[in-house]
């Protein structure tokens, strides 16, 4: 593989050990990989040959100015767009996961999720639950663990309970890979260690991408890839 | 070698129009509502290819919306895109032509006859098409969206050509396969629809080229064209 | 299948519950049906109930339908992406089921509709039905073929950042030919002529709308 700040590209972070499936002897579990995703709109790059990967309990820290592309990224990781260049490999438990299987396997937690305002906490989580084919009992549980009341409209909280619905909705099917974009936006101190507890618990298989404007306190961090704007 | 086919290209329609207009014989039964203006026949020789290469436009335009929908690459989107442009342009003629026609024949521009009612359809669709590209400003979703809208004409567009046609109880046209014409005529309607057809591929490809010079990111100015 | 059924419910019931809460689409649907209803009973005046002007008449009762379809339906989607739910509900469910779950709520607020404006409709401008199970049958065939275009056409429209009129410019020629068929369908139940064709043809229709639908209904939603 060619390194990239030779062609004179706007950034891309050679932290990562360079991920080559015919020569990696243990064959990890969970895996998020990405290589050379490229994104633009219209003539605007946003995503230039961005490079990274996480395996199972390795949780990988993505930094950059505003605008520099990290929601972006994460979408296009969840598969929620489409970069125009790039490879994603996804494997979960063994089993790799194609873009469809991706989008419904993977947690995502980002400010831009909202949920019906119409409905209760536990009503939102029941249908995601249901959709997904959780056991809906499991809304409930996450709702408690986050310290949310179950019945007050999702139109009537406040920002950081919002955060801690969205947070309850990317635990909802227990999944080994997690994004998370600003994760610890508009939470209290309680509610950062919280989720940050949610979030060792969850290192101790899964893995995580976790996006945010600045380094943060994260149980660890194995990766970090900084964009540059 | 696409010198020499342009060349052919102008010289077969150049052949066409000479033909159309000093050759062929009158049609019998068209020269008018007072039979008047029996030259007015030869419009046959323009609308119905016009309209033949504008229904190619759509069937083109329809095959690589799906297959840019399948495969993705932008090239797809253009092709699609430039089809229906180029065929919105014929397909304007066709009906203009038409109306012209049907004015000197039986007295009225527009009268709902059934292929009438096809072709203000497919005017309206298909600019439908352009303004949703218009509304859309990601290059990968207005591609998407677009395909899939141009790939819903394929539904479309059997009902307004062949079965609505059909179920009308009057129409000034001939039924689909009930035209009877004179052979020379004929001859030179199917010439006519040849060289139209290759206008239309050659006008489409151009047109395609275009959108993607357009497209691609030869500029340095980067942060100009922000969202 | 069972859990995609459970999906389509899911979706369903969600659409329902919101609305109940709001009643967003029921009041501005039905008072938008209504209001136009009485525009077209007063500009008529008592030429509405003339012999002469009957076989007019089914025509507005179309028009009147697809206006108010083309002002409440599109919500379906639009909503969705507007107040930041769409991610969430493709993050979670199959798109076929997404997409039937909307179009059998469109559906039903439609049938409603027609439930509701109808009888009003025939009421107001004294309009004897020769064959009124032909009438309600194309109600039912128009209905299905309204409602299923304008789910897939409001999903589209969603991802546009210009919505504004953009439902009626793509919908319109989708449902144009379908409008057609059924204006000719309800005026053979006026007049007591055969619509067996009319009906068949419609229901063709709504079954060529509901294939092409379901078949691209993943690539509007999904990226």
């Amino acid at each position: 593989m060619s390194p990239i700040h030779e062609q004179g590209e706007r950034f891309v972070q050679p932290t990562v050990p360079t991920y080559n499936p015919s020569v990696s002897d243990d064959t990890p579990r969970h895996l998020l990989d990405f290589r050379g995703i490229y994104r633009a709109f219209g003539r605007l790059k946003v995503l230039r040959n961005v490079n990274g990967q996480a395996r199972d309990g390795e949780l990988l820290l993505i930094t950059g100015a505003n605008g520099s592309g990290k929601s972006t990224l994460l979408r296009c990781l969840a598969g929620l767009m489409r970069p125009q260049k790039g490879r994603i490999t996804c494997v979960q438990n063994g089993k790799d996961l194609r873009l469809e299987a991706r989008r419904r396997q993977v947690g995502f937690l980002s400010p831009d999720v909202a949920f019906y305002s119409e409905l209760s906490t536990l009503e939102n989580l029941e249908l995601f639950a249901k959709l997904r084919g959780v056991e809906p009992a499991r809304g409930g549980q996450l709702l408690d663990r986050l310290g949310l009341p179950r019945n007050r409209r999702a139109g009537a909280l406040s920002s950081g309970m919002r955060q801690r619905l969205r947070w309850a909705f990317a635990l909802l099917h227990e999944p080994k890979i997690l994004l998370l974009d600003e994760p610890l936006q508009n939470l209290d101190a309680p509610g950062r260690r919280d989720v940050c507890e949610l979030l060792e618990n969850h290192l101790t298989d899964g893995l995580a991408i976790v996006a945010n404007p600045d380094p943060m306190d994260l149980p660890r961090v194995d990766h970090h890839v900084e964009l540059a704007s | 070698m696409k010198n020499i086919l342009r060349w052919s290209l102008w010289l077969w329609i150049s052949g066409v129009i000479v033909a159309a207009l000093l050759w062929a014989p009158l049609a019998q039964g068209f020269s008018g509502l007072y039979g008047d203006a029996p030259q007015s026949s030869r419009i046959v020789f323009f609308h119905v290819p016009l309209a033949v290469a504008s229904f190619f436009a759509f069937m083109t335009a329809a095959v690589w919306s799906i297959l840019y929908l399948i495969k993705r690459h932008p090239k797809q989107d253009f092709h699609a895109h430039a089809a229906i442009e180029v065929g919105l342009v014929f397909c304007v003629l066709a009906t203009v032509t038409g109306a012209v026609w049907s004015k000197v024949q039986w007295g009225k521009y527009w009268n709902w006859d059934p292929r009438q009612l096809s072709i203000a359809i497919a005017l309206l669709f298909y600019g439908a098409y352009l303004s949703a590209r218009g509304a859309i400003e990601d290059p990968e979703v207005r591609a998407r969206i677009s395909a899939a809208y141009s790939a819903l004409g394929i539904v479309v567009a059997p009902f307004l050509f062949f079965i609505m046609p059909r179920m009308a109880s009057f129409s000034l046209h001939p039924k689909p396969g009930g035209a009877e014409m004179d052979r020379a005529i004929g001859t030179v309607v199917v010439a006519a629809i040849a060289g139209f057809t290759a206008l239309f591929y050659w006008m489409q490809s151009l047109r395609a080229r275009m959108l993607a010079l357009e497209a691609s990111d030869l500029e340095p100015e980067d942060e100009l064209a922000a969202p | 299948m069972l859990s995609w059924l459970a999906e389509t419910l899911a979706v369903l019931a969600k659409e329902w519950r919101c609305e109940l809460r709001t009643r967003y689409a029921l009041s501005t649907v039905g008072l938008f049906a209504l209001s136009t209803l009485f525009m077209v009973s007063l500009s008529l005046g008592p030429m509405g109930s003339s012999s002469e002007l009957r076989p007019v008449l089914p025509v507005f009762l179309w028009v009147i339908l697809l206006f108010a379809a083309s002002a409440g339906l599109p919500r379906a989607f639009v909503h969705e992406e507007e107040s930041g739910t769409a991610d969430p509900l493709r993050l979670s469910a199959t798109p076929s089921a997404v997409f039937c779950g909307k179009a059998l709520y469109n559906l039903s607020l439609l049938l409603l509709l027609e439930a509701f404006i109808t009888p009003f409709f025939i009421g107001m401008l004294a309009l004897p039905i020769a064959s009124p199970v032909n009438f309600a049958i194309a109600l039912l065939a128009g209905g299905i073929g309204l409602a299923v275009g304008s789910t897939l056409i409001a999903a589209m429209v969603a991802q546009a950042q210009v919505r504004g009129p953009l439902f009626a410019v793509l919908a319109f020629p989708i449902l144009l030919p379908l409008l057609k068929i059924v204006v000719d369908a309800s005026l053979g139940a006026v007049l007591g002529s055969p619509v067996d064709m009319a009906l068949a043809l419609a229901f063709l229709y709504d079954s060529m709308v509901t294939v092409a639908s379901l078949m691209l209904f993943p690539v509007v939603w999904n990226p």
